[in-house]
């Protein structure tokens, strides 16, 4: 029962990581591009993710109601010691949901469409970044976890930990990583020129991408940061990393092609073996603190919890699965098919 | 003030705002569902055009309710990490429903809102009960999880350790029948009468009056039918409160001397000093009637629990009152609505749409206070008779930063929310049929 707990877990958390970051991605693509191509971005954007982009940040809350319920020990660090960067993720998604929501469904278009956007441009970036760096402090090893909070200092405790150069390395690999999905996944979903900008963008993006990574990496390295360590040791993980990098190949031969189809499952692969790689070598030990290790496991919840836990997750799934793939396909999947169908036509 | 009372103010604060969102998120799809019938049935297009309307009101609603929502799933664990931790597991199984029912009526909300002239009619029709139903269905699985705050069930506590956790016999806590239908009915009548409220100012204004009619008659028919039927549900709450809660039940009466034959209070001030209340009105015996059904029942006084364990009374008695006072209002108004069918000419008088713009804000105002009763009633425990809301609180100094920041991002939310709203009326009002 635990291992169907663990994988609704890792299956929540890889799926937020992709489709909400897609989302997400979609928000800095706007940000970082010409006047014409926002435009242009706005509007696939509100086209593609407007039917699931409220589907996708549901993952997230079930990511963290498993985590209370079956991993309480885990939560209660998280929740005590990242107060402050979930604070500011809190802000970034409220905002950035009502400005999606405002800019596309207030009765009246006019000026301030500009503030709706620059609302949803900004908080789109600047969510994942912090998002990442929770999860840069989790593995940072930097958590002081402590009862004696008044032998430290404010900052000892809750802001070092979350705010230092590691962390905001993670957090600005997470955003890039956001944006290669978002303009992946668009290349499917457009046409002509705009199709083009975002073959280009996602060719991009997935340089900047590797190149973050490798500072990442190297700086974790060289300041002896245990998790990439760990990481760069583990044959198995290093098996994964080496794996996406060869199939950098025919990603990037997909997107210059415009393949739709290929190029949106290669770039799901890869961040998925990415993703892997890095939880691999350090499961499942994935709060890293200063002085210890300490295990997803470590408090877990009683056998009866996770058993109901797992049962209740069973049902939703077999309730939501099938309606979300139906409404993937209503909205999107059936769409390409259909145009690929006409574009055959001469 | 300390952390604590920072924490449990950005607590109330959120979830006060996060309610009235949820609860109009909730309610608005049955009433976009009916227009929505009755434009297929009649194929009028006043129908088509109010259920568009209604629909952009439910997504600005539904997603402003869902991220407030998401903030305070992450927010129960920042503010209380001590509460999460041993009750997350316990009342996991309603919180994990909920995610599911949420789940369904977000994909349900994707199907409806794009599907026009995409799905098959009757289906996309179907998807707007979807949203509806799930709605409800979320509601009454996080009230469960709230009514096991009230009643906690479900587990053995020994020696400060949780055991022996049944998280089924958690969710089917002693309260949770009697919060559920409570608040399923609140959210009713409030939302309701809000929406019923817009409407007839429109009308009192005398803008597009055949369009705001329809709107009026299908919203104000929910409120009604869920005002008249909430006395029960009421009396229900009291009488399950009377046995498991009696110090709930004597803050909310402000009743400090245990006595036989107990009287009701009406209004009052309460001195919480010389624990006594003044210039109430005072029913003799019925507070004993109302709690046990007998006029001659022996109610606890506050003066029969440890000192340390009494909640605010002032505050619970107060909430109490407004709630039952503006419940009763609503009542005799979904009375007269009723009435008003029979007598068509009230309807074309000025003053018959005044009265329902001067009930728009009522509901919500006592569904809060029911709130205030519920929660604040409870204190000093976050867990009743387990676990002190002090001892729950994060370690994490500064709270009232966190607090200040949350009231002037949502006050702006709901500034703003509020503009879109008649922006949304203004255009419906402006275009021509």
């Amino acid at each position: 029962m635990l291992y169907i707990v663990l994988f609704f877990t890792f299956f929540s958390f890889f799926l937020y990581v992709l489709l909400g970051g897609a989302d997400f991605g979609a928000g800095i693509i706007e940000l970082f591009a010409s006047p014409k191509d926002k435009e242009t971005a706005r509007n696939i954007s509100y086209r593609v993710l407007g039917p699931v982009w409220e589907v996708n940040h549901i993952w997230l809350i079930i990511l963290i109601v498993i985590l209370w319920v079956a991993f309480p020990g885990y939560f209660n660090v998280i929740m005590i010691y990242l107060h402050l960067p979930f604070v500011l993720i809190l802000l970034g998604i409220t905002l950035r949901g009502v400005a999606f929501i405002f800019r596309h469904y207030d009765a009246v278009v006019d000026r301030s469409q500009v503030l709706y956007n620059w609302m949803f441009r900004i908080s789109s970036f600047i969510t994942p970044i912090f998002l990442g760096m929770s999860f840069g402090a989790l593995i940072g090893g930097e958590i002081i976890i402590t009862e004696d909070y008044a032998g430290y200092s404010f900052f000892e405790i809750f802001i070092d930990p979350w705010l230092n150069y590691f962390t905001l390395l993670v957090g600005l690999f997470y955003a890039t990583l956001c944006a290669f999905m978002a303009s992946t996944l668009l290349i499917g979903e457009t046409q002509g020129e705009a199709r083009k900008m975002f073959s280009r963008k996602s060719a991009n993006y997935t340089l900047l991408l590797v190149i973050i990574g490798l500072i990442l990496v190297a700086y974790g390295y060289f300041t002896e940061v245990e998790f990439i360590l760990d990481f760069i040791t583990n044959p198995v993980s290093i098996g994964a990393i080496v794996l996406s990098a060869i199939l950098l190949i025919p990603l990037w031969k997909s997107i210059r092609k415009q393949n739709r189809i290929w190029s949106r499952w290669l770039a799901g692969i890869q961040v998925v073996l990415v993703l892997f790689a890095a939880i691999y070598a350090h499961f499942p030990y994935i709060i890293i603190t200063s002085e210890k290790e300490l295990s997803l496991l470590e408090g877990v919840a009683p056998d009866e919890v996770i058993s109901n836990l797992a049962i209740m997750l069973i049902i939703g799934g077999a309730v939501i699965l099938p309606g979300l793939f139906h409404l993937m396909r209503s909205f999107n999947m059936i769409k390409i098919l259909e145009k690929e169908k006409e574009e055959m036509k001469p | 003030m300390e952390n604590v009372d920072f924490a449990r103010l950005q607590m109330a604060f959120t979830l006060g705002f996060h309610i009235i969102f949820a609860c109009i998120g909730m309610v608005m799809p049955f009433f976009m569902v009916v227009s929505h019938k009755k434009w297929l049935n009649t194929r009028n297009p006043l129908y088509l055009e109010l259920t568009k309307a209604w629909q952009k009101g439910v997504a600005i609603f539904f997603v402003t309710g869902a991220v407030s929502g998401t903030a305070l799933s992450f927010e129960l664990g920042m503010l209380w990490p001590e509460f999460m931790k041993h009750a997350g597991p316990i009342i996991g199984m309603p919180f994990s429903l909920e995610g599911a029912a949420f789940f369904v009526e977000a994909i349900a909300l994707g199907f409806y809102l794009y599907g026009w002239d995409k799905l098959p009619e009757k289906f996309h029709w179907f998807t707007g009960i979807i949203i509806g139903l799930s709605g409800v269905a979320s509601g009454i699985l996080v009230v469960s999880a709230n009514g096991w705050m009230n009643a906690p069930s479900g587990f053995d506590y020994i020696n400060g350790e949780f055991t022996n956790i049944d998280p089924v016999q958690a969710f089917l806590n002693p309260a949770w029948f009697t919060q559920a239908l409570h608040m399923t009915l609140a959210a009713f009548v409030a939302t309701s009468f809000a929406v019923a409220g817009v409407h007839a100012y429109q009308i009192y204004k005398g803008r597009r009056i055949e369009l705001h009619k329809k709107a009026f008659k299908i919203a104000i028919v929910f409120g009604a039918v869920a005002a008249i039927l909430q006395p029960i549900s009421g009396d229900l709450s009291a009488k399950d409160i009377a046995k498991r809660q009696p110090v709930k039940l004597a803050a909310m009466e402000a009743h400090y001397e245990t006595q036989k034959g107990a009287p009701l209070f009406i209004g009052g001030i309460v001195n919480e000093k010389e624990k006594e209340v003044n210039y109430k009105i005072e029913i003799p015996g019925a507070l004993s009637f109302l709690a046990f059904g007998d006029f001659d029942a022996e109610v606890k006084g506050l003066n029969a629990f440890p000192q340390d364990e009494l909640p605010p009374v002032a505050i619970v008695h107060y909430a109490f009152q407004i709630m039952v006072g503006l419940g009763t209002l609503l009542m005799l108004s979904g009375l007269f609505y009723f009435l008003s069918t029979r007598k068509k000419h009230w309807q074309s008088k000025k003053k018959y749409w005044l009265f329902f713009t001067f009930l728009a804000p009522l509901g919500f105002i006592a569904l809060e206070a029911g709130w205030v009763v519920t929660e604040v009633g409870r204190q000093p425990w976050i867990i009743h008779k387990i676990m002190r809301t002090k001892d729950a609180v994060t370690p994490m100094p500064g709270m009232e930063f966190s607090f200040y920041m949350y009231v002037l991002v949502y006050v702006t939310l709901a500034i703003t929310v509020t503009w879109l709203m008649r922006r949304q009326i203004k255009v419906l009002n402006a275009s021509k049929y």
